[in-house]
């Protein structure tokens, strides 16, 4: 899945990224939390990493390499052939616009459309000040709640153009 | 939970979990998928608010699974009594535990609604009422994150069975005599496919739940997993104890946090309480199971890919043989199963097969998880028999379609699948059947589609979707899917060709054949199901530029103006009234339609069933201010007349709408108009069709005076006996309009008795005062609003009583809805499900005999066709009104050879309304036979347009001049509720011919045009933005 979406180009597309990765340090530190060995899971690996990180920074990735012995190409294959390993930082919170197919019928592009409008940032991007990225999903599967969205881990269902951007308008003033 | 050492333990654990005393009430409310609309606050407050009452320990709250309705989100149900409510917010909590846990009372306010209001009891309810839920049994009423209540409850009863003697080719012999097949899709026999893996050599051996539930619109295995995962971790157990398998992976997308987490936390419990692990209860038996996140990657529901993914690698598929069952895991034999496949497997063993295979069809047995989704009113999880028809589940089950839209198609089995159309409402659903029609099962997402959504957008819809998911691993599917979606993309922009059809068939084929996975090999079959059954749809794209669901952006204004058919700019003149300026906004409507005022009466307006205000609430009352538009302004007006001399000399056969509209736009673009009208009165069907009270005289002749003003000369009672005679006064071009005025006979026996007439006829004397009054009993015959309106007539004019008889049902009547209901409501009686064979009279008519009728399958627009019972009735009447059809009376023109008649009906192109090579045109119910005013006004207003290109002329219609404001409309609006018209009462009504409906005041329609949500300002605004 949008495997163009790779090395360099990537998340951050057009928008500016400010945030330091982690040192070196900080990342063998947590590697030897894990206990990673050439035996190990390396999508189960890159999932911690990324939970740690929030994303999966070069030189935590060159790390897993020499440890799991696991040559560095491979493993950029495996991060960008999946479409939620990201290798740039991302916004403070994740948009999923589901754009299944029920979400389709309901009029999810509009709700896209607003979303856009309303962040001024595309999929895939990260608004300016670092607080929002945007990515579509295929499915959320929760079609029954037409047309959805989730920011982090909280649902938001039924919406309607007007309804998204008064949602967005509500994490910025909240936080 | 103590670690449980045999099956004893288990069967002994579970007898005390059943002896525990039990609270006098328990709710059960939905955690997973009404989460997402507020279930933990609703949860919550109900906790506090038995605490505060003091009830702690007689009242259990129930954070459940998905309990099937999620329409009715947050979803509740509470025992005794096994009373439902939906759509339950925390401010309803208190009321909820006062009246009905303490006081036992129904609040009838938070019931689903059945036909004869409000219904308590959740097995009543028709969404539940309809279905078999055996797999679900147990979702929605235990705690999935409570190992007692699932053991409380039966779970692992199958497990010890089978741990208490059965050998392991006993249970695979039971699975294979249950018939089960994979639930994932393709159907395969489950038993057979564990045989398989068993029989392989090999150590160790592995056992794979698929949770990658990745189809768009699916979401049972989800709601399994959040909801009773220990059903499906049982049905793991059986099949790697049967299979020789020690080791299993769950492998869920990372899209489904909840379900990971129940699934985990049961796994956790299982394990503690000795169900998994070494020497499961005792048994000998060793087996565990871990959680693989996928990544999202939608080919890792390909078992190959998904191996692969669970190896840590890329999801890529490789090619089959060998077969998992051969060499999987880490190239040992490894079997693999969907999430529903396994949820089915505790139910087999415990019950046996044979009661298992009691239900479903001949090669389909069991029942079926359905997600059901998009355009219907029940969207939720759905458990029913194999073989419950699309008709159970959409309309028993689902409740139909809001709206008041009809059935279009429904899309089964996601990317892979197809599209199915209303003409299989009927067929019974299974493995086979829905294969049959370019369909799969599937996993079991149900989408169902009306009339709003574009079958060229779907098929492009699901070609981006697997074009972006495929692998790339092979070319058919990495760069054929991709050419697909370029023509899709261009035929949904209004620049495809016919020749794409054709193109995209080849493609498909190609790709369907030549792929090297389940992804590729399927691919296409959107594409191919929506060209098979939507091909008119797919044309209208490309030949007329025409989005006939008014959803593909590119071809569209706004839905409203765009389902208008002669496309009046409805946001324009909305927002006008909503300033005041009223004047300026009959203009705006007279730029592309000269009859506001009979629109704003009689219109079946399309806009308001595509106003997306009303996906909100209720959608603008659209005709309504049009009409408020024309009778606010008392001024006729001046259209903006033609200053030039005139050029070029066109007739007009008709004065209907399709005339004179057409006469309009061509004076208005310079042309020398000539209407030629063979009654004595101007408007053709508007003047001697509808009734008075729908549409009063004094509201055409505004119209008709308006359409003079541009320079339409008309001329009444000036038959046209041939076009000849046309040719030789001179004109250079010819729209024939004349409409569909002949009505069709019934073919019975005694039509010609006295007492019997058409309905155009007897409406036409009516409107020219031949008829005063009618005495008697008066039988309608038919439907459609010719029916709707004699009946009515008939009613006025004084019959004793008037009977409607209709073939089929209410539901099935193509007449205006707003019509029957008001009929109903003055008393007009309908009967249903008859059809006339005789007419029985002495000289005189004095009954009607009818079959009875019974409704049988669908016929090709999905309406259930009509099947004699064999039974007759006679129905007594003293005038019978024959309005089955009508028919255009073309023998004006039966000398001339020019003429391009087809089926009793002129042909004409779609755009131009050209008919044939020459220079006649045509348009309206000519062409189209009885169709919508404002069809027959857009028809002239294209033909008016074709004829200046004709003529030599731009064929530019009035300009569309931005004049309202730009503001986009502020939060406040969404509050205000669409604002009802007055209606004069039933019994006053029926007694004269007056308007029925009255006209907004200024302020009311001021108020109403402020519910406006402005989608012209948005798209200009998407427009600019990216």
């Amino acid at each position: 899945m949008a495997p163009d979406r790779a090395l360099t180009g990537g998340a951050g597309e057009g928008a500016a990224c400010t945030t330091m990765g982690p040192t070196d340090a900080e990342v063998k530190a947590f590697l030897d939390g894990l206990g990673v060995t050439p035996s190990s899971n390396l999508i189960d690996l890159l999932q911690k990493v990324q939970g740690r990180f929030g994303y999966l920074p070069r030189n935590a990735l060159e790390e897993l390499s020499r440890r799991t012995k696991i040559r560095l190409s491979r493993i950029y294959g495996v991060v960008t052939f999946y479409a939620q390993f990201y290798t740039e930082p991302r916004g403070r919170h994740t948009i999923l616009c589901c754009r299944g197919t029920a979400c389709h019928v309901k009029g999810a592009s509009k709700v896209l459309d607003a979303v856009k409008r309303t962040l001024g940032i595309r999929e895939g991007q990260t608004t300016p000040d670092m607080e929002f990225y945007l990515e579509t999903v295929a499915c959320l599967g929760t079609c029954f709640l037409a047309p959805v969205m989730m920011i982090d881990d909280q649902y938001y269902g039924r919406l309607t153009p007007q309804r998204a951007e008064a949602i967005l308008k509500s994490y910025r003033k909240g936080q | 939970m103590e670690r449980m050492q045999s099956v004893h333990d288990l069967n002994r654990i579970r007898e005390e979990l059943r002896s525990r005393p039990r609270p006098d009430v328990e709710i059960r409310v939905c955690s997973t998928g009404c989460r997402a609309l507020g279930a933990l606050d609703v949860c919550r407050d109900l906790e506090s608010e038995i605490a505060a009452q003091g009830l702690q320990g007689r009242v259990r709250v129930i954070r459940t699974g998905c309990l099937g309705l999620c329409a009715g989100a947050v979803a509740v149900s509470i025992q005794p009594g096994d009373i439902f409510y939906r759509g339950v917010a925390p401010s309803d909590v208190r009321e909820i535990v006062e009246k009905t846990v303490v006081g036992g009372a129904v609040i009838e306010r938070l019931c689903a609604s059945g036909q004869n209001g409000p219904v308590a009891n959740r097995e009543e309810v028709s969404f539940f009422k309809h279905q078999m839920r055996r797999v679900l049994s147990n979702c929605g009423v235990i705690d999935p994150r409570s190992l007692e209540d699932a053991i409380a409850h039966g779970a692992y009863s199958a497990l010890a069975k089978v741990l208490s003697g059965m050998s392991p080719d006993a249970v695979i012999n039971e699975v294979i005599a249950s018939g089960l097949r994979g639930r994932g899709g393709a159907g395969f026999p489950t038993g057979k496919k564990w045989q398989f893996c068993r029989s392989a050599p090999g150590h160790p051996k592995y056992v794979i739940c698929n949770a990658d539930e990745g189809d768009p619109g699916a979401f049972m295995d989800r709601a399994l997993l959040e909801g009773d995962p220990h059903l499906v971790i049982e049905g793991m157990i059986i099949g790697a104890y049967a299979i020789g398998a020690n080791s299993g992976v769950v492998y869920v997308r990372a899209e489904y946090p909840i379900a990971i987490e129940h699934t985990e936390l049961a796994l956790n419990q299982a394990r503690e309480a000795g169900l998994l692990g070494r020497n499961i209860l005792g048994s000998g038996f060793d087996f565990d199971i871990e959680i693989r996140k996928g990544a999202g990657a939608f080919v890792c529901g390909e078992e190959t890919a998904l191996i692969a993914s669970v190896e840590g690698k890329r999801g890529m598929p490789r090619p089959r043989p060998p077969f998992p069952a051969v060499s999987g895991l880490y190239g040992k034999p490894t079997n693999i199963n969907n999430v529903e496949t396994w949820g089915n497997v505790p139910g087999i063993i415990l019950n046996g097969a044979a009661a298992y295979a009691s239900v479903g069809t001949a090669g389909s047995k069991g029942t079926k998880i359905f997600a059901l989704a998009g355009k219907v009113s029940n969207t939720g999880l759905v458990e029913v028999p194999m073989g419950a028809t699309l008709r159970q589940i959409v309309f028993d089950v689902g409740g139909g379609i809001p709206r008041g839209r009809k059935f279009k198609a429904a899309q089964m089995g996601g990317p892979s699948g197809g599209c199915v159309p209303a003409q299989f409402l009927d067929l019974p659903i299974d493995y086979d059947s829905v294969q049959k029609i370019g369909a799969i099962m599937g996993s079991g997402g149900l989408i169902v589609m009306d009339e709003a959504t574009c079958m060229v957008d779907i098929a492009r819809f699901f070609t981006d979707f697997v074009q972006k998911e495929s692998c790339g691993k092979c070319v058919p599917c990495r760069i054929g899917t991709r050419r697909m979606l370029e023509i899709l993309t261009r035929i949904t922009n209004g620049q495809g060709e016919l020749e794409d059809i054709d193109r995209l068939q080849r493609l498909g084929e190609m790709i369907k054949e030549a792929s090297l996975c389940g992804l590729g090999q399927t691919a296409p079959n959107p594409v191919l199901s929506t060209i098979r059954y939507f091909r008119d749809e797919y044309v209208a794209h490309i030949v007329e530029k025409r989005c006939p669901a008014n959803s593909c952006e590119a071809l569209i204004t706004t839905t409203c103006s765009s389902a208008c058919p002669a496309h009046v700019n409805v946001p324009e003149y909305v927002a006008l009234i909503a300033e005041g300026r009223i004047s300026e906004a009959l203009d705006v409507i007279r730029r592309r339609n000269p009859f506001p005022s009979v629109c704003g009466r009689a219109c079946h307006h399309p806009c308001e069933k595509f106003c997306r205000r009303g996906d909100l609430d209720a959608p603008v009352a659209i005709r309504d201010l049009k009409r408020f538009a024309s009778d606010h302004v008392k001024e006729i007006g001046h259209p903006p007349v033609w200053r030039g001399p005139r050029r070029g000399r066109v007739a007009v056969i008709g004065s209907g709408p399709a005339g004179l509209s057409a006469a309009y736009f061509l004076a208005l673009m310079g042309r020398e108009v000539k209407v030629f009208e063979a009654l004595d009165v101007v408007g053709g069907v508007l003047a001697v069709g509808i009734p008075g009270y729908r549409l009063p005289r004094r509201a055409l002749k505004r119209d008709i005076e308006y359409i003079r003003r541009a320079g339409v000369d008309i001329e009444t009672n000036h038959p046209v006996r041939s076009l000849h005679e046309l040719k030789e006064a001179g004109f250079d071009a010819v729209f024939v309009a004349v409409g569909a005025h002949k009505g069709l006979p019934l073919g019975v026996p005694g039509e010609d008795l006295r007492g019997v007439e058409d309905a155009l006829s007897f409406l036409r004397r009516v409107a020219r005062g031949k008829v005063k009054k009618l005495r008697g009993r008066v039988v309608v015959v038919g439907g459609g609003n010719a029916a709707v309106d004699s009946a009515r007539t008939a009613l006025r004019l004084g019959a004793s009583s008037v009977t409607i008889l209709y073939r089929r049902t209410r539901d099935e009547m193509p007449a205006i809805r707003d019509e029957i209901e008001d009929a109903i409501m003055e008393g007009v009686d309908m009967r249903f499900l008859v059809a006339p064979v005789a007419i029985l009279g002495d000289g005189r008519v004095h009954a009607v005999r009818c079959a009875e009728m019974t409704l049988g399958d669908a016929d090709e627009s999905g309406r259930r066709r009509p099947v004699p019972t064999g039974k007759e009735v006679e129905v007594q009447a003293d005038y019978v009104i024959v309005a089955i059809g009508q028919a255009p009376e073309l023998d004006f023109a039966s000398d001339d050879g020019t003429l391009v008649v087809s089926r009793g009906r002129m042909e004409a192109h779609p755009v131009t309304q050209r008919s044939g090579e020459g220079n006649v045109f045509a348009g309206g119910d000519v062409v189209t036979g009885p169709a919508t005013i404002i069809e027959a006004i857009a028809a002239g207003q294209r033909a008016a347009q074709a004829i200046d290109v004709f003529l030599g002329g731009t064929g530019e219609l009035p300009p569309e001049v931005p004049l309202a404001s730009r503001a986009k409309p502020d939060e406040s609006v969404a509050q205000i509720p669409r604002q009802p018209v007055e209606v004069v009462p039933a019994d006053v009504r029926r007694g004269n011919f007056d308007e029925v409906l009255k006209a907004y005041s200024l302020q009311t329609a001021c108020t109403e045009a402020r519910r406006c949500l402005r989608c012209d300002l948005e798209k200009q605004e998407t427009r600019r933005h990216v």
